[in-house]
């Protein structure tokens, strides 16, 4: 069986839902146009209509055909990102990562500052900044996409962007060229390839 | 011809009742199946699907509208999930009664209680016995294509029944997949349009529904049961015609993979018959000869084609996505028919069952593994040592 890929995406309920999804979905479309399998999904039980709670995405890569779909999450996640930052701070985002791991995190802070709330950071071999927020200003709000609707507002249009900008520079696992042929805002895409802020750890 | 999107079951399966051009569509939301609805609505709104959006007060508003559509004439699409399709209840006899061909579409999920959003088979197995014809897909294509099937089956005038098309909540509901959407030309050649039976009009007057004696009560009810024996032709018909145009390759009633020379078989129905099929695979790379047989319609049920499909297995594994409690194997609903179905057979394989996959757990193919070794154990003792086995636990 071909290695499976997990990344996962932390966002809120309602407000940020499309938002996470949209990273998601972006994700998997740029590996997919490089030949890869893919999937992309939303937790089921993380409740997406409820504001505010924490919501989690997730993204499957593989070589191959990924034959055992039927997974409720990512247990192992590679790569995990946060799309609004006061989540590190309840909440054990690396449960699960095995050493070498890497986190991007929407926020104008510091790295040093985030890093102060995330008490496992030895899994981790990179950690990134991404503001999303500062680049595209606002957050889509589209209560219409929940539940796996079609979103009418287009697909990375508010701060997925910038984010899954940020993701093709620090992982490589999806390309520039390929994101600027899905998402709505690609300047907003570049600018978050460009601007994120990357430390490598030991 | 159309190509390959990603998309969920859902969106399948209103993809599916947007190519049918239904009509009539009555809504009410419950997880999972809500985003079916969603998706409607969406069309509908933006001019794409021309239908008369009800939203139902609850599930059994939702039948009842929907029942009255398909009387006077329209195709009319509904559908719920967990204890949405129970609370409807009373209306699924009156709906097959009156020979009414509207459908409902079903993501399972676990009934009460406790709340569980996970998928779960005993929703929609409860309705069984009401006179709908009922199936699971295992694929969103599948869900799109059983929509289709399902319209052309319950509308030809041998059947004149209402249909559950039924997915697994989440497993397929939610996790999108590769789907091929037909185009308008394969559509019309497949499906042609809803000519409904004396229905009710103003200009034609007739009544629906009325009182009967009592002695008119067994007629009906046999001439209900004897249109049941029709159906299967009329299933395959569809089924071919549906290969052909779109080019598929369904069985009719019962996907049979790696059956031919198997030993031991799995019998399953829905999303976890997916990774059934990696567990065979990968126990036949072991030199376990085992197979799968994957049921279609639960209503009809297909007697004779699970016959001729296992009765040659050493020992069949029935796979439960739901339970009954306190019925003849002390499990779930499939064990029950699929022994009858091949008990008339001079040499019958040995039957057993598993709970697995209930309130949404994942099937593992570890699972699969252990129901192997059991099955083998059972060949090896020439008996079954037990009725049912719950899984996972």
């Amino acid at each position: 069986m071909a290695k499976v890929h997990e990344i996962t995406v932390w966002a809120r309920g309602v407000i940020m839902d499309k938002e996470g999804r949209d990273v998601i979905n972006i994700f998997a479309k740029a590996a997919q146009m490089d030949g890869k399998h893919a999937q992309a999904f939303d937790n089921y039980e993380d409740l997406p209509d409820r504001v505010l709670v924490t919501v989690r995405k997730y993204v499957r890569l593989s070589d191959e055909e990924i034959e055992h779909k039927y997974v409720y999450t990512n247990d192992q996640p590679e790569v995990v990102v946060i799309a609004e930052a006061t989540i590190v701070k309840g909440i054990d985002v690396l449960l699960g990562m095995k050493k070498g791991g890497t986190l991007i995190i929407n926020t104008n802070r510091s790295i040093d500052s985030m890093l102060k709330f995330i008490p496992n950071a030895d899994l981790l071999s990179t950690i990134a900044t991404v503001d999303a927020d500062g680049i595209t200003g606002v957050r889509t709000v589209d209560f219409s996409g929940s539940e796996g609707g079609v979103d009418e507002s287009g697909i990375g249009k508010g701060i997925a962007a910038p984010i899954v900008g940020a993701i093709a520079k620090v992982t490589g696992m999806i390309k520039k060229e390929h994101l600027a042929k899905i998402v709505s805002d690609v300047s907003g895409m570049e600018r978050g390839y460009k601007e994120v802020k990357i430390k490598k750890l030991g | 011809m159309a190509k390959e999107q990603m998309m969920t079951g859902c969106r399948a399966a209103a993809e599916g009742a947007k190519a049918a051009e239904v009509e009539v569509i009555c809504s009410y939301p419950i997880r999972p199946y809500t985003a079916i609805m969603m998706e409607l609505a969406k069309m509908v709104a933006n001019g794409e699907l021309n239908a008369e959006f009800v939203h139902g007060e609850g599930e059994h508003a939702q039948v009842s509208v929907v029942l009255g559509a398909s009387a006077s004439g329209a195709r009319a699409f509904t559908g719920s999930s967990g204890v949405g399709v129970t609370y409807a209840m009373e209306v699924y006899s009156p709906m097959a009664g009156g020979r009414y061909p509207a459908q409902m579409s079903i993501a399972d999920r676990t009934l009460d209680p406790p709340g569980d959003f996970g998928s779960e088979h005993t929703d929609a197995m409860s309705t069984r016995d009401q006179g709908w014809l009922l199936g699971w897909a295992c694929s969103p294509q599948e869900v799109y294509d059983n929509t289709l099937i399902n319209y052309r089956v319950g509308e030809d005038h041998r059947v004149m029944l209402p249909q559950m098309v039924c997915q697994d909540g989440y497993f397929i509901s939610h996790i999108p997949d590769k789907v091929t959407l037909g185009d308008k030309s394969q559509v019309k050649e497949f499906l042609p349009p809803y000519r409904p039976i004396g229905p009710l009009s103003l200009t034609h007057p007739v009544s629906h529904g009325p009182q009967i004696r009592p002695d008119q009560g067994a007629p009906m009810d046999a001439a209900r049961a004897k249109t049941f024996l029709a159906v299967p032709k009329v299933i395959e018909e569809a089924t071919a015609d549906f290969n052909r145009i779109f080019g598929r390759k369904y069985d009719p009633f019962v996907e049979q993979y790696k059956l031919a020379d198997a030993d031991i078989a799995f019998f399953i129905q829905g999303a976890h018959s997916n990774t059934c099929r990696t567990a065979v695979d990968s126990l036949r790379k072991k030199g376990v000869k085992a197979g799968m047989a994957r049921l279609r319609w639960v209503r009809p049920w297909p007697t004779h084609q699970l016959a001729n499909a296992l009765g040659h297995v050493k020992a069949v594994g029935v796979v439960e996505t739901s339970t009954s409690y306190g019925g003849a194997m002390r499990g779930g609903n499939l064990i029950h028919e699929l022994r009858a179905s091949l008990y008339d057979l001079d040499q019958r394989p040995l039957v057993t069952s598993f709970m697995a996959g209930l309130g949404g757990e994942t099937i593992w193919p570890a699972d699969f593994d252990h129901m192997a070794k059991v099955l083998t154990q059972a060949v090896q003792e020439k008996k079954v040592r037990n009725y049912v086995q719950w899984t996972g636990m």
